[in-house]
């Protein structure tokens, strides 16, 4: 029996070495490791970033956003707006032809948008990008007219994300249900195999319009392990990982082989720690508000003395492993000129959180090392949760407690189901201090948003915030078309959060990727952000001589 | 004894089995907290507008089950809703028209989601599964054969260390080992691979499989080799060995003709009992060698509260483990006519 177990055993390695040779002539296949995968390949129905990368690839949209932060017109060759900024006449460009040889026209772009904006069942695409839409057309001369309900100072923005579909294929399916595996496109790759949750295989589209790939294949490969990723790319079975524990940065950096980018991320997420600053008397109950917070998380003093106990580089350095730049606002430096980087963050400085405190008669009046509520009915103790699939969070709630029982407050921290959490966190406001984060767009509203009175009973909300002065300015912000004015108050908002410590933003991680430079030369490193899986990289990058 | 009618009984308690099942599936998740239609997405661009159609089209604006709105918070509602417009009921009418529903995570039948997990799973789980039942039986035989010489303490203590590895440690070691010696590192093939011959494509999934099976067999070999050796150990003391042994039968005809058949029985409980749970994966080697099976999409769906694929998947468990028992029933009557199919 034994010996017919070694039989076999022999008969399968013999079996497997004969199909790892490689025949020559094999396309070139540029292989990217990453840690995610599409959620689905309809536009609409997408939610992860993942099936955003891909489509990126795969369609155009009007616009394309650089990686300096600017966005040019892509499927146009020409734009007009009305005085108004009402009206906006676009020249889509002649001779575009989708990946099955059908022309693209303005009808296809006109049709798109339509779809988009009369389907609510889009989360994203119509819940947030095509409000703002009254009515498209497109015109015999190639031409389509957007109509807008107000004018807004942020179109390209809005449009970057509507990828154009194919009206003859999208026209007679169930706009929700259809899965799209085909995905006729008309970007630079088209699609060539797709197994869920295994892999992406794209193959080059050579007659791109604007940016035709050198190389002849993309295959995003998903892993469960990051550790596995970093050996893929280690023993050289990947060209490129996406994402990486901090912890293997070092070790990929000493391969010869192998370059690293560190950088603010394209698409920006942030690390926050959230205090629970809703009032009782406000308390969205009709949204299943409990609003049990911690009063002393309502008074700016104590938020500020925790400010200035936080060690922001200490973090970076033991959390990050020094990858990552300190916070300010909910607004990271990954958004370009949107960061207000004028801001003066309150030094790290223990004697003067202490002085604060004792000033506002946070006393420790039982001398157990715990301060109390200047009434004396609380103690300082703060209930501190996070998401539990977050790696980041357990340190980090570690370090805090050390830094704040300096300050004489404590902590009871606990790892939280990330559902679960979502429910006790807005609009229940059923906690003290959270720390969590936020994945966003590239246009500042979105998170500028968060802070607003108007968020809390929608539950995007998290600190329940109400500041009127903060609120006037974000509407204006959005209707505010001159690009330097719009800046400004931008800037002014994140002053004024900074100012009322609405957040503790204890740092912006920094996106780490790596390639190898045996196999591949051309990959982006020197701009303000990385994004190795843009377009911009994989349609210039071509293979080592 | 009427066969037949036992039978009958083991598999009427079967179907109640997976009735109870079925409905309890369809509470278990329920009274998780958290909205599946936001699935703890943080980003400000999901408006509440848009978080309600995700809602409504889930079926998830409708009361779980009359007096009941929903069970976590539980809150209570109205009693006199028509049945067929609750929650429970929906499903329960779906699944007797055999619809498993959509994912609310990728947007696919529940169903197809899980036919291409499925299958990968009992690919790689099931070869683990035969190579280690086979290493791990002829393991311990041979050691029951040689017992209590130095044969026999080291084939004990080799599958004592194989059976209390950490499934993801030794997972993670073979990886690495792997990585250096051309082995790929995920998934299932090699993309591109859809084109190639039919063969070649076989040696490329076998390729994929060899370290998550190797892995997979390595842990699970102790336990039948320790089982099968302890129990065949009790059966040569018996007297009729000695018989036999008396008779001038050849070892391997005491062994085969009358010793192996009786100290099968506990060795088929485990295998039972394994081969059930073969379809719930592996979830610890699924994650390590980033296998696309149906163990690492429970996990993914726990996360997402993505309920038709949990209850999909759990009733898919729940009805490959009972098929399993039942055979394992019907297999000791065959082994041992002693045991009476009751």
């Amino acid at each position: 029996m034994k010996q017919k177990a070694l039989y076999v055993f022999v008969l399968v390695a013999l079996v497997l070495s004969a199909c790892s040779g490689a025949a020559s002539g094999q396309p070139v296949t540029v292989r990217i490791g990453w840690a995610g995968s599409p959620d689905t390949l309809n536009p609409g129905m997408a939610i992860v970033v993942e099936a955003y990368t891909i489509f990126e690839l795969v369609y155009d949209s009007m616009y394309e956003l650089n990686l300096d932060g600017s966005y040019t017109l892509s499927l146009a060759e020409s734009v007009e707006a009305s005085d108004d900024g009402i009206v906006w006449t676009y020249k889509i460009r002649d001779g575009i032809t989708w990946h099955d040889g059908q022309p693209l026209t303005a009808e296809d772009v006109a049709w798109t948008y339509n779809l988009y904006k009369d389907t609510p069942e889009y989360p994203y695409l119509n819940g947030y990008y095509t409000p703002y839409f009254d009515t498209i057309e497109a015109t015999d001369n190639n031409e389509v007219i957007l109509t807008l309900t107000e004018a807004i100072p942020n179109i390209e923005s809005q449009l970057i994300f509507l990828y154009i579909l194919p009206k003859h294929v999208w026209e007679g399916v169930d706009k929700i249900e259809y899965e799209n595996f085909e995905m006729i496109g008309s970007g630079p790759f088209k699609m060539a195999e797709y197994v869920q949750t295994e892999f992406v295989r794209l193959t080059a589209n050579k007659e791109h319009f604007s940016s035709p790939p050198k190389v002849d294949e993309v295959v995003f490969q998903t892993f469960s392990n990051q550790d596995a990723l970093v050996q893929a790319i280690k023993s050289g079975q990947l060209d490129m990982i996406t994402e990486m524990p901090n912890t293997a940065a070092a070790s990929l950096d000493a391969d010869p082989n192998i370059e690293l980018v560190v950088g603010a991320p394209l698409a920006p997420g942030v690390t926050d720690i959230i205090f629970n600053q809703m009032d009782p008397e406000n308390c969205p109950t009709e949204e299943g508000g409990i609003c049990s917070g911690h009063p002393a998380l309502r008074d700016r003093d104590v938020r500020l003395a925790m400010s200035h106990a936080t060690d922001k580089q200490m973090l970076i350095d033991v959390v990050l492993l020094g990858l990552g730049e300190p916070g300010l606002t909910l607004i990271p430096d990954g958004l370009g000129v949107w960061y207000n980087d004028s801001i003066e963050d309150f030094a790290f400085d223990v004697a003067r959180a202490n002085q604060i405190l004792d000033d506002a008669g946070y006393a420790d009046t039982n001398g157990d090392g715990v301060r109390e509520m200047p009434d004396g009915s609380q103690a300082l103790n703060f209930r501190l949760n996070w998401p539990s699939d977050s790696i980041n969070a357990p340190r980090m709630a570690e370090l805090l407690g050390e830094m704040w029982r300096q300050i004489g407050i404590t902590l009871e921290p606990q790892a939280v189901d990330p559902d679960a959490l979502t429910a006790q966190c807005c609009p229940a406001f059923d906690f003290d201090i959270m720390i969590w984060g936020w994945a966003s767009d590239p246009d500042p509203s979105a998170l500028l948003y968060v802070y607003t009175t108007d968020a809390i009973p929608y539950g995007s909300s998290e600190t329940g915030y109400a500041n009127p002065v903060y609120d006037d300015l974000y509407n204006q912000q959005q209707v505010t078309l001159d690009f330097d004015a719009r800046k400004d108050i931008v800037w002014e908002m994140q002053r004024i959060v900074h100012e009322d410590v609405v957040y503790i933003i204890p740092f912006y991680d920094a996106s780490v990727q790596a390639f190898r430079t045996d196999r591949f030369t051309g990959w982006i490193t020197d701009q303000a952000k990385v994004e190795l899986a843009d377009v911009t990289s994989l349609t210039r990058i071509e293979p080592v001589k | 004894m009427n066969l037949t009618r036992a039978i009958l009984r083991k598999a009427a308690w079967s179907v109640f089995t997976i009735l109870f099942v079925i409905i309890l599936n369809f509470f278990l998740f329920r009274v998780l907290p958290g909205d599946p239609a936001r699935a703890g997405i943080r980003d400000p661009r999901l408006k509440k507008e848009a978080v309600e159609m995700l809602r409504v089209r889930f079926g998830l604006d409708k009361p779980v089950i009359n007096c009941f709105e929903s069970l976590n918070p539980i809150t209570l509602g109205d009693c006199n809703v028509n049945p067929l417009d609750t929650q429970f009921f929906i499903y329960v009418r779906n699944l007797t028209q055999g619809e498993l529903g959509i994912s609310y995570h990728t947007n696919r039948p529940v169903a197809d989601v899980l036919a291409e997990r499925l299958w990968n799973t009992v690919l790689l789980i099931g070869a683990g599964q035969i190579l280690s039942i086979i290493i791990g039986v002829a393991l311990g035989v041979f050691a029951a054969w040689k017992a209590r010489t130095y044969l026999d303490y080291g084939a004990v203590a080799a599958s004592l260390v194989a059976w209390s590895l950490p499934t993801f440690w030794l997972g993670i070691i073979l990886l690495f080992w792997g990585s250096s010696n051309g082995f790929p590192l995920a998934g299932k093939a090699t993309p591109g691979m859809s084109s190639m011959p039919l063969l070649q494509q076989w040696g490329d999934i076998a390729r994929h499989m060899f370290l998550p099976t190797l892995t997979y067999t390595i842990v699970y070999l102790g336990e039948y080799t320790l089982i099968m050796r302890s129990s065949l150990v009790d059966v040569l003391s018996e007297d009729y060995i000695l018989t036999a042994k008396a008779k001038g039968l050849s070892a391997f005809q005491i062994l085969k003709d009358h010793a192996l058949k009786n100290a099968m029985l506990p060795l088929v409980t485990v295998i039972a009992i394994n081969l059930g749970f073969t379809v719930a994966g592996a979830i610890q080697i699924e994650a390590v060698f980033s296998w696309p099976g149906l163990g690492s999409a429970i996990y993914e769906a726990v996360g997402r509260r993505d309920f038709p694929i949990l209850q999909g998947a759990f009733l898919l468990i729940a009805i490959a483990v009972i098929i399993a028992n039942f055979l394992a029933d019907l297999t000791y009557h065959w082994l041992d006519p002693r045991v009476q199919v009751e």
